[in-house]
């Protein structure tokens, strides 16, 4: 494999995600089309209103609140500043190569090792690492974990993943109403859409979730390689990350129960056999390699 | 018709000339930025050693000449005029805590002193600090001189005025290996 410079890994992978944002966006629009299409326009401006006055407030509680939802979803405490000294300390030195605030640090009780980001910006971040990564990992593993996170946030992943997430939440919404409503008026003659475009809307309201899911997995994967390429920006020494990815892949602790809409959050997949949210652990450990 | 077309052309241009003067604004503000990291991490390994020789004394009384060493980089350290000179010091400062480290494991009693223990972390903290601040530098560096070669931000460079900013030269700090003698 060539030599990959951290730079260009990191303008690459941006310039990938925003292609597959644009691809959400034109999805949501084409779906939002074909139905006005296949629909009676009377009854749907009704249904679209209530559901992007529905939307809205639902992304934008999601969004300012993306930190705390995700602290108490994995029941995580606020590290201690004296028990956890060398965790703010290592966090400390990252924000000095990063430039950013310090971000609020958690620790989760997990035999595991793992960690994530939230918050909707680089000053409302939060960092959690559970307390396996914290006994397992030597100090420089730690460090290039805490690296990959500090990354997340100064990528403004922290920001896209959530808004990636309530976006494929929102298309999920609009596709159900659309085929509940034909279910309940099916029956009447007084629908004034044209068939085809019932059958066109049918088939992308059932199609369009599971796409931009596949997309948004995509988004997730191409993130961990991005803030895999910032965390060796920070540190300049991909050896602590590398030896991070390889103690995870030997460590058989059981892995704690979270919700699958956190997973893309994670340092690595909280899901061992279904691990799509992430790319698989050799392929991160062999990019890190040929930086 | 034609009036417009050269309004709306002379408007884009005039914004795309504002997003440049902002961005050589904002790139070498974080130059400057950078470049006192370093200063305020240097500070702040300065601040950590006087308590550090006060633990050694307790524990070591005689090992004067390393503990004079130390104090010694310590003080051309702050007392040096400008960045080059600190970081200077600071690799001979560097050399002397790694020699009384070294010496420090002949003490069993200083070695188990929870004082001593915090302080040996958070000087090698620092040290990853100065480091990561060094390097802030130099790709804040590295930005802004890529905005200003590269096209079509050269263009405006030169019409702004800005010019490739040089690397203030840091050599790297020089790996002294410790030298101990056991007499």
């Amino acid at each position: 494999m060539e030599h990959i410079d951290f730079r260009d890994q990191i303008s690459k992978n941006k310039r990938n995600s925003v292609f597959l944002m644009i691809f959400v966006a034109i999805t949501i629009v084409i779906l939002g089309y074909v139905i006005s299409f296949a629909f009676d326009p009377s009854y749907f401006f009704l249904i679209m209103i209530v559901a992007i006055i529905f939307s809205i407030s639902y992304t934008w509680v999601n969004f300012y609140n993306s930190d705390k939802i995700a602290i108490s979803a994995v029941r995580a405490k606020p590290a201690d500043k004296i028990k956890y000294r060398d965790f703010y300390r290592l966090v400390e030195s990252l924000t000095v190569a990063s430039s950013l605030p310090m971000p609020r640090l958690f620790i989760m009780e997990s035999g595991s090792i793992n960690a994530f980001a939230s918050g909707r910006d680089p000053k409302h971040a939060v960092v959690c690492v559970t307390t396996g990564a914290l006994e397992k990992l030597d100090r420089r593993e730690l460090e290039g974990v805490l690296a990959h996170e500090m990354g997340h946030i100064a990528n403004y992943d922290i920001r896209f993943i959530t808004l990636v997430a309530v976006m494929v939440g929102m298309i999920a919404i609009v596709s159900q109403i659309f085929l509940r409503s034909l279910w309940f008026g099916g029956g009447g003659n007084d629908n004034k859409g044209s068939g085809i475009f019932i059958l066109i809307g049918i088939a992308l309201a059932i199609l369009a979730p599971i796409v931009v899911t596949l997309v948004q997995l995509a988004i997730s994967r191409k993130r961990e390689f991005t803030a895999d390429a910032t965390a060796i920006k920070f540190t300049r020494n991909p050896n602590g990350l590398i030896g991070a990815l390889e103690k995870i892949k030997k460590d058989s602790a059981p892995e704690k129960k979270v919700s699958k809409a956190l997973a893309p959050l994670f340092f690595s997949s909280p899901f061992k056999g279904l691990s799509s949210t992430h790319p698989p652990l050799e392929k991160r450990i062999e990019v890190l390699k040929s930086m | 018709m034609i009036e417009w077309i050269i309004l709306v052309l002379v408007g884009l241009l005039l914004l795309i000339g504002i997003f440049y003067f902002n961005r050589f604004v904002v790139l070498s503000n974080r130059i400057d930025n950078s470049l006192s990291q370093i200063d305020v991490q240097l500070k702040r390994r300065a601040d950590l050693i006087p308590n550090l020789i006060e633990t050694v004394k307790g524990y070591a009384k005689h090992e004067k000449s390393i503990m004079a060493e130390v104090t010694k980089a310590r003080q051309a350290m702050i007392s040096a005029k400008n960045l080059t000179g600190k970081v200077k010091a600071n690799g001979v400062l560097e050399g002397a805590l790694g020699k009384l480290f070294a010496i420090a494991e002949n003490y069993p009693d200083l070695k188990a002193n929870t004082n001593f223990i915090e302080l040996q972390r958070e000087l090698s903290s620092t040290e990853d600090r100065v480091a990561y601040a060094r390097q802030n530098y130099n790709d804040s560096i590295l930005t802004y001189n890529n905005m200003v070669q590269k096209f079509p931000g050269a263009l405006f460079a030169s019409m702004f005025g800005r010019k490739v900013k040089e690397y203030i030269q840091i050599a790297p700090s020089e790996k002294v290996v410790p030298k101990v003698s056991f007499n």
